[in-house]
């Protein structure tokens, strides 16, 4: 069964780093998984392509930690049952992309991940985003994570955009920071000046900042406890 | 803005040069270019430390590699009686690991976020000089660690803390710690004993006691309005039955700093003056002082002779913090009572 897509219409991405050279990014519509990818469905993927095994993949593509809560190779073993439905995690960016490329799709770019993630729930009821993401953050890890379809469905009928997962996004590091927040000279002088003179009520910016420190942290081989993917697609 | 990304560019060559030089094996620095003796005769695993307690002087005297892990874990713990709170934390507790080490030592820092870790965190090391003070080369995805290497240069007692954006964020839910670096000339006096206090800033959706797990308020943290004021990271982390115990007679020296993120500490002890106070935690001494001025992201030194028994208060003179918002620790002193320093004259 092919995983349903929704279709995210045009719209305008405004950079969380706003400076004189990043200007409001045109998206173009596309089309996007309505959910995670799930353990089951990567499971097939590993299957049907076995040098993305645990034993079999390249450590160039996939730290050690890949997959490493699966029984084995082909198994996602039985103490796991509850995660089938699960966003499946502790998967690289290099596994990811595969994997989005075998089913004829594509990881989403940032630009497209946050507009689509900006939509707001349609289905509860929350204070704001903002602060609903904070709060997830502000949380510890469930000890089983939850099926996807388990927090909410945004405007576009995207599924837990927030609040279940981080996702992986095409272009993960085109933001280049030093890994020190606060080095990035330009880029952060706005930021600062910008989150002087906000509204304090209006706490967006520190859930957006908060995501770009966790995506300027990453590298490609990396395969992380609450880090999965969804897939997107050009709309022709 | 060109000029600045030159500079920049031209700083990541130095750092990348000095991490080949390192990774060469010459670590000794030229003794003229520091004043300090720098020639590495062993290496040494730091002694780490939960506050209250200190880690014990160092007894070695000259330069030593050490080894410094510390392991980044956001966990819930209690704030208060019956409040929940999700604490980012330098290995499991707030305040951070105390780390004491030696002018001139070469330090193998690692910092390690577990894999539970929701966030990447990183470490700026206010002992450190250098790009961030090590945050630059140190900012890790949950489930991975990253090393640096520092030369111990100036004496002190520093903050550390963490500085991945958002900082305020990640200071208010506990990223902070304390490093002491000896001086190689004139170490401090040995004394009876010496405590690791560190006062931080809280902000929480509900008031002060309120029941329950309690998020971060980023609205209070914004207007400096905090719920809590607190030493060691609970509200009585250090007073009634976890007061800090001395005796008649000795001298307590109190390791103090002050993680923010945005309060300013007036330190004092009720029924104390401190003999000395190493002034911001650097070489100056200050004698016979009521209250010292602890800033956000700033350290100081005190030391105390306890000449009379009872329990002494410690708080910030900045009063409500104490009454109100829980920044209160106790020395309880047990031992003979002077009559001929203080004594209530009966009518």
């Amino acid at each position: 069964m092919e995983k349903k897509m929704v279709l995210v219409p045009a719209g305008k991405y405004l950079p969380f780093f706003i400076t004189k050279s990043n200007k409001p990014i045109a998206v173009d519509s596309f089309l996007m998984d309505e959910t995670a990818v799930t353990n089951a469905e990567f499971l097939e993927f590993v299957i049907a392509n076995k040098n993305w095994s645990r034993s079999n993949v390249n450590r160039l593509f996939a730290d050690t930690n890949y997959l490493k809560y699966w029984a084995s190779d082909y198994n996602i073993g039985i103490k796991n049952f509850q995660l089938i439905n699960s966003p499946v995690v502790y998967v690289s960016w290099f596994a990811a992309d595969a994997y989005c490329k075998w089913k004829r799709k594509r990881l989403p770019t940032v630009a497209e991940w946050e507009l689509a993630g900006s939509a707001l729930p349609k289905n509860i009821k929350i204070q704001s985003l903002t602060e609903y993401i904070l709060s997830w953050y502000n949380k510890p890890n469930l000890p089983v994570l939850p099926n996807i379809k388990s927090t909410y469905c945004n405007e576009y009928g995207l599924f837990d955009m927030h609040g279940l997962v981080w996702e992986w996004t095409f272009n993960f590091n085109s933001y280049i920071s030093s890994g020190d927040s606060r080095d990035t000279a330009n880029d952060e002088k706005n930021l600062f000046c910008a989150a002087g003179s906000i509204n304090v009520n209006d706490r967006k910016d520190y859930a957006a900042f908060l995501r770009f420190s966790y995506r300027g942290s990453l590298k490609g081989n990396y395969c992380i406890a609450n880090l999965g993917f969804r897939c997107a697609k050009n709309f022709k | 803005m060109k000029t600045n990304w030159l500079i920049f560019l031209l700083m990541v060559c130095m750092a990348a040069i000095q991490t080949s030089c390192n990774n060469s094996g010459d670590t000794t620095v030229k003794k003229e270019s520091t004043g300090i003796d720098t020639v590495i005769t062993g290496t040494v695993k730091a002694e780490l430390t939960d506050a209250p307690l200190m880690p014990k002087p160092l007894t070695y005297t000259t330069p030593q590699r050490v080894t410094v892990e510390l392991e980044v874990i956001e966990k819930v713990m209690q704030i208060a009686e019956g409040v929940d709170y999700t604490f980012w934390t330098f290995g499991g507790k707030v305040p951070g690991k105390f780390i004491r080490v030696r002018q001139g030592d070469l330090v193998d820092f690692t910092l390690i976020n577990m894999p539970d870790s929701k966030l990447p965190h990183n470490i700026d090391l206010h002992a450190v000089t250098g790009p961030g003070g090590g945050a630059a080369v140190t900012n890790v995805s949950p489930g991975q660690s990253a090393t640096f290497q520092f030369r111990a240069l100036n004496p002190g007692l520093y903050v550390y803390h963490c500085a991945t954006g958002p900082v305020g964020l990640h200071i208010a839910n506990g990223m902070y710690g304390l490093i002491y670096v000896e001086p190689q000339k004139n170490p401090l006096p040995a004394v009876d004993k010496e405590y690791y206090l560190m006062q931080g800033d809280y902000y929480t959706k509900g008031k002060f006691g309120e029941k329950g797990l309690q998020e971060f308020d980023m609205d209070k943290a914004i207007r400096e309005e905090p719920d809590y004021v607190l030493f060691n990271g609970s509200v009585n982390a250090n007073a009634g039955p976890n007061a800090l115990p001395a005796k008649v007679g000795e001298t307590v020296r109190l390791f103090v700093g002050n993680g923010g993120p945005n309060m300013v500490s007036s330190f004092h002890v009720i029924g104390e003056i401190f003999d000395k106070v190493h002034v911001e935690g650097g070489d100056l001494i200050n004698t016979n002082v009521q209250t010292t001025i602890v800033p956000a992201g700033g350290s100081a030194i005190v030391e105390m002779t306890m000449d009379y028994p009872g329990m002494f208060h410690i708080v910030d003179h900045s009063i409500f913090r104490t009454f109100n918002k829980g920044c209160l620790a106790q020395i309880k002193v047990e031992g003979e009572k002077n009559r001929s320093i203080f004594g209530e004259i009966k009518k």
